[in-house]
């Protein structure tokens, strides 16, 4: 297997930058000095540029992965011109529609070196950004449900552990420690009989993550365009020049698609067919409590039994699950899926059963054919596409920005997403996880 | 989408019937057929089982951004 | 004013009952509310708002309530965030207001509202960065949420049911009620789902005559007529999502979660009648104890007779102030003035003018082009600032204990909007309507934006009818029901009083996420103007009420702040469910043990007798090993497998998969499912046979049988036993649809018990029926045959997993039991699957460990199998680069390095010159009795070469210990053992 390095951090220290930090700076002190603020004290967070004629680099959605990589192409790599162009509203995809939940506690090399490496730019991004994005480090555990699942949180646990990623394997006793509140001592249909831990994982504040990137960004010079769909790529001599848009022709020297959810729209417009299915996911909410749950539990059972419970700092406990089982694009769920999840959430916690959920929503997710994401040039040499998330992109943002940034700054792939090459599944190096093949919903 | 129209079996609830895979596009490599997917926002032509009911396989044309089902046959009873 | 015994209200009964609230006693009425009994008490104080902690009382008589949220019951065992308005109250309760320490009247957090403008929308992203936002978090947790969950949940289980009609009708008010008639004329059969305990909606209080009758009289006569034609009412419940054709209705009797029920309803055609919610006025301090919606102070005082203030102001922007105005004075209550921001001229209904004149004559002030600019108070209200809405000129003070506002109304039109259909927005009672619908979905009624009462009947009247035609009922129209409600309401758009930008952050848009106008501004100001945005950085609409509240008019002010009109700003998208569930009625009757059915073998109770210590595999119950539960397993599992090795034992092997594959064409079938070929395989004869999915990997390995030319038995491992079915019927019907085969699955026909051992053969041949001995007897490894036992017919397949001489028995399920105690007479000892396992790592067998769908043939050491030259499934990508690489693993078997050291299967393998990039891992572990040290099997790159000495590291338990590469088979490499 090759080896992996870890991306060298980029510490955006530079004099030169500090003139365009967005002004003012968010700090307790600014928070002083606004309340006595005569008129209005704080800025747009990403100010309402006109579409120029051409830039560049034109990224192609405005998520978390897309106004990461934008940042970072500003702050690292110094590009002259960029445009993030969004086809809704800025942060309105998945980004905004997750769990939350962060974690870097995947078994593949490729996998595991590549979030580690996000969920370390997630420990400072509140910093790097300005922007408190509420990273919570209050641990995230996987429930073992049997004692012929230990073997593989085992296998997961240890190669995370010789990655210098942190992971503990608890046994009943040591999970009632950590998490009294799951009384795992409790017998229930599936008992408890341990967890792999991993305590660095946890939460993040999902809306903050976009809009702390487009602060940043904007200030940094990046245009962000909403309301702006992209319909196609003008291509000339084997080569793309730029994008149509409702709002017109925007010529760029280089394309980046971060579309995840809409990656097989891509795909169809420049006649190239995806191996991605597109999915939905569904999540919901609850009416705010005092604090209950003090960190983040995944179990899955038996038979669309999956259940991934978390409480935000409002109170209320964020729940998920499977998907819903079929490709759809109506960010509309199924009522039994809800009812799976809630199934599932109780049997975890039964003390929440009176409780009540508020809403429930939901995102459409490109499902790969081996669960891992896809980071390649798509047909032309200066067409990029970063896709594929599954269902968890949201952790993956700050490494994939920054990574993505390079590659398309440089033209070369960092070694950190190097796996992630569309070609994978030609040559036989899938990064399949799991182990359930080319089937994103799982027989 | 609550329901599925079973062919042998009339509409029945969805929890009755397990999606596998959308079709691949016809043609192509062998290892493109096991991967690629034709996905379009209109038009979703998928293998379903109606795996708690007459066990059948069906293969359901959908628009996946209405739910709307526009046909629905057994797998291998048309040319594929 | 208010007493218990002499109030009179339609909803209360006679009895009286004293309950229990933040530590007093007070007394109440049979069908009284928290809200109205505390009311009636004269308790106003009922809540603290959830961030900056701001006395609140209750500001409506209805489940969209945002501030008289309580917790009912102790701190063990309580239901948290209950609506007051919608509590029916029980002797005994015991209520407790949150998210206040130490208490309502002090509470010490109450110290953030000095924060005013510091503690503004999203406050908390600008700043907590230093050193880390987890230092702030715990303390910021404790202050967010509302009520506290119970240590315990002692709730019932939630009913389910399940339904179909024709026309289901949600709401059960004059329109609802009047389409229902309708229908129920026409011979539709209808359901009416109504969220309160009574039918009636507005004209509970409104003065409504219909047909000649007075409202409640007419309510009555629809009751019993809808009842006697078969229609279904269905109280306390409330449609709350569904699409698909489905919608979902929950009930919550006594607006407490209890017994309730879910209902999962397709009707034909679905009719929204759910009304509309009132809004609420922008004013500074309007969120004081004392202010309150208009339209409750009416219910309160129709329902449960409980008069809410002594002095009042009303504040309103349409003609129905007047006619509310004046039903509370003739109940008694002294009517200050009526603050109306109209001109005088917007008035043109002569009905309203002569309300007018009556209350002006009897001394009551109606103010024109006025505004309330703020209420005065701490603990409540005791005063109204009145002045012009333009915000200029003099300013009144009005001494008053209570306001009443009322700001128009928001159709209740999400219902059924998850199925799609426009909405449009209707300026003369600024708001949105539902514009295109589907066909199936018909709104009415003040749903529909119609609030008058005669157009409401004659709407209701059309839809009814076209409701069960389109139900296929036919029918022809009947003229509508004569009525006369309330008057029109002329409404004129105003949403929030003037102020200073200062005053702004007191004036509350959202009382339940406490989102003020000030909040709404900062919006806009950085760049949150959108309506989706704004509502996710302010919270707006984020409550329990979904923004029916307050939706609309932080829309509304969002415009006027972006200069631009309502229709463009739009309002957000909202979700099911329309009201909340409890968790424990969505998840229904799966909780505890059902949550899953738990699947046991015939033997399951012979187990038991047994010893049999149960663990599950799945959905599976199997027998861990024999003896007491938590007893040394280890010690009893080595001492079952060495029984095994020794004389013999038996085993529970009913779980695995069995699929018949049958026809002309199934040996075709089969050498195209499998990688081993079947065509070759002769009658009574078995073959090791091994699946790959389409990709190349490995997906699945059992026993192919020859039971005839035309007649296979496979049988698969436990785990993909419902897959490798599914995979078989798919690839029949996908590739062989013209083939004749037939494919049966006999997993559930068919017990099997194992018989291994060297004993084994001596035990079994004595218990079967006489003329079997012979052909048994004679059985080579790999054949098998048929004999019979006590009368029942048997499969003795000669095949092992143990690597010991053994039989597959394979029984009716009824004969199981006995079978298996015949075999332990003739001395086989039951053996569980931890003695199994140890057995079959023993001899390099393998499992989902290392089956695990991340592995090709070549990585199994299968090459051997793959001589075909044909295609099969899997047969096509199994030549791509990566699997043919040096890192690629390879299956090996690992031992101890220093012949006695443990190690554990999920242990990572390294090489000694690099110990942090792992080279393999280990599948499969045992410690074996037979060898007297750990065995392992375990995939590791085709570089590492037998005898190799590596790293196996696993930090998590053992640490590390130095292991070299094994031959796979590490007991009886010959195999000579089972051949015998």
């Amino acid at each position: 297997m090759p080896r992996i390095e870890q991306a060298p951090s980029q510490d955006g220290n530079n004099p030169q930058l500090r003139n365009l930090r967005p002004s003012p700076r968010y700090s307790a002190l600014s928070l002083l000095r606004a309340r006595f603020a005569s008129g209005p004290y704080w800025r747009a967070l990403w100010t309402g540029r006109a579409l120029q004629p051409a830039y560049d680099v034109v990224i192609v959605g405005a998520g978390g992965h897309g106004l990461a990589t934008a940042f970072h192409l500003a702050r690292d790599h110094r590009v002259g011109s960029v445009a993030v162009l969004e086809k809704s509203l800025l942060g309105y995809g998945n980004v905004g529609r997750n769990t939350t939940i962060v974690r870097s506690n995947y078994l593949l090399p490729e996998n595991h070196y590549f979030y580690e490496d996000s969920l370390r730019r997630w420990e400072r991004l509140s910093k790097d950004l300005n922007y408190n994005v509420m990273y919570s480090p209050r641990g995230v555990v996987d429930l073992a449900l049997s004692e012929d699942e230990l073997p593989g949180l085992s296998r997961r646990g240890n190669a995370m552990r010789l990655a210098g990623i942190d992971a503990e394997l608890l046994d009943v006793s040591g999970l009632e420690r950590f998490c009294p509140e799951l009384a795992p001592r409790r017998q229930r249909r599936f008992n408890i009989i341990g967890a792999l831990l991993q305590r660095r994982g946890g939460t993040v504040r999902h809306d903050a993550v976009a809009w702390g990137y487009a602060r940043a960004a904007s200030a940094l010079g990046v245009h962000i365009i909403e309301d702006c769909e992209v319909a196609s790529v003008r291509v000339e001599a084997g080569f793309a020049k730029g994008v149509e848009t409702s709002r017109g022709y925007v010529k760029a020297e280089r394309i980046a698609f971060a579309t995840a959810g809409h990656t097989a729209a891509i795909g169809t417009m420049l006649g190239i067919p995806m191996p991605i299915e597109t999915h939905l996911l569904q999540a919901m909410v609850t009416e705010p409590v005092k604090p209950l749950l003090n960190t983040v539990v995944v179990y899955v059972s038996p038979g669309h039994g999956e259940a991934y419970i978390s409480q935000s700092d409002r109170g209320g406990l964020v729940m998920g699950g499977h998907l819903d089982g079929f490709p759809s694009y109506t960010r509309e769920g199924r009522w039994d899926r809800l009812e799976d999840v809630a199934s599932g959430a109780v049997e975890v916690l039964p003390q929440i059963a009176g409780l009540r959920v508020l809403r429930q929503w939901a995102g459409t997710n490109d499902m790969t054919m081996d669960g891992s994401p896809i980071i390649d040039r798509l047909k032309y040499d200066n067409v990029f596409v970063n896709a594929g998330w599954c269902y968890g992109g949201f952790k993956a943002i700050p490494a994939s920005g920054a990574a993505f940034a390079q590659f398309l700054a440089t033209g070369t792939a960092p070694d950190l997403i190097r796996g992630y090459r569309l070609s994978r599944f030609n040559t036989g190096h899938m990064l399949d996880e799991p182990g359930h093949g080319p089937f994103p919903v799982r027989l | 989408m609550t329901q599925l129209v079973c062919p042998f079996c009339g509409p029945r609830e969805l929890h009755e019937f397990e999606f596998r895979k959308t079709a691949a596009s016809a043609g192509g490599t062998p290892v493109e057929r096991v991967y690629l997917r034709v996905d379009h926002p209109d038009l979703s032509i998928e293998h379903w089982h109606h795996v708690r009911g007459c066990r059948a396989w069906l293969v359901i044309e959908r628009n996946p951004s209405t739910d709307a089902i526009c046909r629905v046959r057994l797998l291998g009873g048309d040319a594929e | 004013m208010n007493s218990t015994t002499s109030r009179r209200g339609l909803r209360l009964g006679e009895g009286t009952f004293s309950f229990n609230f933040d530590g007093r006693r007070y007394q109440a009425r049979e069908g009284d509310t928290a809200a109205s009994a505390l009311l009636a008490n004269g308790v106003r104080l009922m809540g603290r708002s959830i961030k900056a902690r701001r006395r609140r009382g209750v500001l409506t008589a209805g489940p969209e309530e945002p501030n008289a949220l309580l917790t009912v019951g102790d701190s063990f065992n309580c239901i948290p965030n209950v609506a007051a308005p919608q509590l029916v109250l029980r002797a005994g309760l015991l209520l407790r207001s949150q998210n206040r320490w130490p208490s309502l009247k002090f509470d010490v957090a109450s110290v953030l509202q000095a924060g005013g403008g510091i503690l503004g929308a999203g406050f908390y992203y600008k700043t907590f960065m230093w050193p880390s936002w987890h230092t702030y978090e715990p303390l910021i947790r404790r202050l967010a949420g509302l009520g506290s969950a119970p240590a315990a949940c002692t709730l019932p289980q939630a009913s389910i049911e399940n339904f179909s009609c024709d026309v289901l009708i949600g709401g059960g008010g004059v329109a609802g009620l009047t389409a229902a008639r309708a229908a129920t004329r026409a011979g539709a059969r209808v359901v009416v789902c109504e969220r309160e305990p009574c039918l009636g909606g507005e004209i509970e209080f409104e003065d409504a005559r219909i047909e000649g009758t007075g409202a409640l009289a007419w309510l009555r006569e629809l009751a019993v007529e809808l009842n006697s034609r078969g229609a279904r009412l269905l109280f306390e419940t409330t449609v709350v999502g569904g699409r698909g054709g489905e919608v979902i209705a929950h009930a919550e009797p006594g607006g407490l979660a209890g017994a309730n029920t879910l209902y999962r309803i397709r009707p034909r055609v679905f009719v929204v009648a759910m009304g509309a919610t009132e809004r609420p006025l922008t004013f500074v301090d309007n969120d004081l104890p004392g202010v309150m919606l208009l339209s409750a102070a009416e219910r309160y005082g129709v329902r449960y007779g409980v008069r809410i203030a002594k002095r009042t102001v009303i504040f309103a922007n349409h003609n129905r102030a007047y006619a509310a105005a004046t039903r509370l004075a003739a109940a008694g209550m002294q009517i200050c003035a009526i603050v109306d921001t109209r001109p005088e001229s917007a008035i043109t209904e002569a009905r309203v003018a002569a309300l007018r004149e009556q209350l002006v004559r009897s001394g009551i002030e109606c103010l024109y082009e006025q505004t309330v600019i703020a209420a005065r108070g701490r603990a409540g209200v005791t005063a109204a600032e009145v002045g012009s809405i333009t915000g200029t000129g003099h300013v009144r003070v009005i001494e008053c204990d209570t306001i009443l506002m009322s700001g128009g109304w928001t159709p209740v039109t999400h219902a059924g909007q998850q199925e799609g259909g426009t909405r449009r927005y209707v300026p003369d009672i600024a708001a949105f309507v539902a514009d295109r619908q589907p066909d199936a979905r018909m709104t009415v009624g003040a749903a529909n934006g119609v609030f008058e009462l005669s157009a409401i009947c004659h709407e209701a009247q059309a839809i009814g009818e076209r409701a069960a035609r389109l139900a296929g009922q036919a029918c022809s129209p009947v003229p509508p029901p004569k009525a006369q409600g309330d008057p029109a309401p002329e409404l004129r758009p105003f949403w929030r009083s003037p102020a200073p930008r200062a005053a702004e952050k007191r004036q509350f848009v959202d009382f339940q996420n406490d989102v003020t106008v000030a909040d709404l501004r900062s919006a806009v100001e950085e760049g949150f103007y959108e309506i989706e945005h704004a509502k996710r950085y302010t919270a707006l609409g984020f409550g329990t009420d979904q923004g029916r509240l307050s939706g609309v008019l932080g829309a509304a002010i969002i415009a006027e702040l972006r200069g631009e009109p309502l229709d463009r700003v739009g309002t957000s998208r909202l979700r099911q469910p329309f009201h909340p569930v409890t968790l424990k009625s969505l998840a229904g009757l799966r909780t505890g043990a059902a949550l899953r059915v738990t699947r046991r073998t015939p033997l399951h109770k012979w187990h038991l007798a047994q010893g049999g210590v149960m663990g599950p595999t799945g959905l599976w119950m199997r027998p861990m090993h024999y003896g007491k539960a938590g007893a040394d397993v280890a010690r009893i599992s080595a001492l079952e497998a060495t029984a095994v090795r020794t004389t013999g034992g038996i085993s529970d092997a009913s779980t695995l998969g069995k699929i018949e594959i049958a026809g002309p064409d199934a040996a075709a079938f089969l050498d195209y499912l499998y990688m081993t070929p079947a065509s070759s395989l002769k009658v009574g004869r078995s073959r090791y046979a091994v699946n790959l999915r389409e990709d190349g990997m490995v997906l699945d390995d059992g026993l192919l049988l020859r039971m005839g030319s035309d007649r296979f038995r496979a049988t698969t491992s436990t785990g993909h036993a419902e897959e490798m079915l599914a995979h078989f019927e798919y690839y029949r019907a996908l590739e062989f649809g013209t083939a004749q085969v037939v494919i049966s699955d006999v997993t559930d026909a068919w017990a099997v018990i194992v018989v291994a051992g060297p004993k084994s053969r001596e035990a079994l041949l004595p218990i079967l029926e006489d003329p079997s001995r012979p052909p048994v007897a004679a059985l080579q490894h790999m054949d098998f045959t048929m004999a019979r036992f006590a009368g029942a017919e048997l499969l003795v397949l000669r095949a092992s997993f143990s690597g010991e001489l053994a039989c597959e028995l394979h029984c009716p399920p009824d004969s199981a039991a006995s079978l298996a105690d015949a075999l332990v007479g003739a001395g086989m000892k039951p053996y569980g699957l931890e003695a199994l396992d140890i057995l079959r790592v023993e001899k390099g067998y393998l499992t989902h460990a290392e089956l695990s769908g991340q592995t090709t043939p070549y990585d199994l050491g299968m090459e051997g199998f793959l001589k075909r030259k044909d295609r099969f499934v899997g047969s096509d990508l199994l030549d791509r680069p990566a699997f043919h690489e040096e890192s690629r693993p390879r299956l090996v078997g690992v031992r101890a390095a220093n012949g006695h050291a443990a190690f554990l299967a999920g242990a990572q393998l390294v090489g000694r010159e690099d110990r942090n990039h792992p080279c393999g891992y280990i599948t499969s572990s045992a410690l074996s009795p037979a060898l007297g040290e750990y065995i392992g099997l375990a995939l590791v790159a085709r570089s590492i070469g037998e005898g190799a000495e590596i790293i196996a590291r696993d930090p998590l338990r053992l640490g590390d210990t130095t292991v070299r590469i094994a031959p796979i088979v590490h007991f009886d490499p010959s195999g000579e053992r089972m051949r015998r």
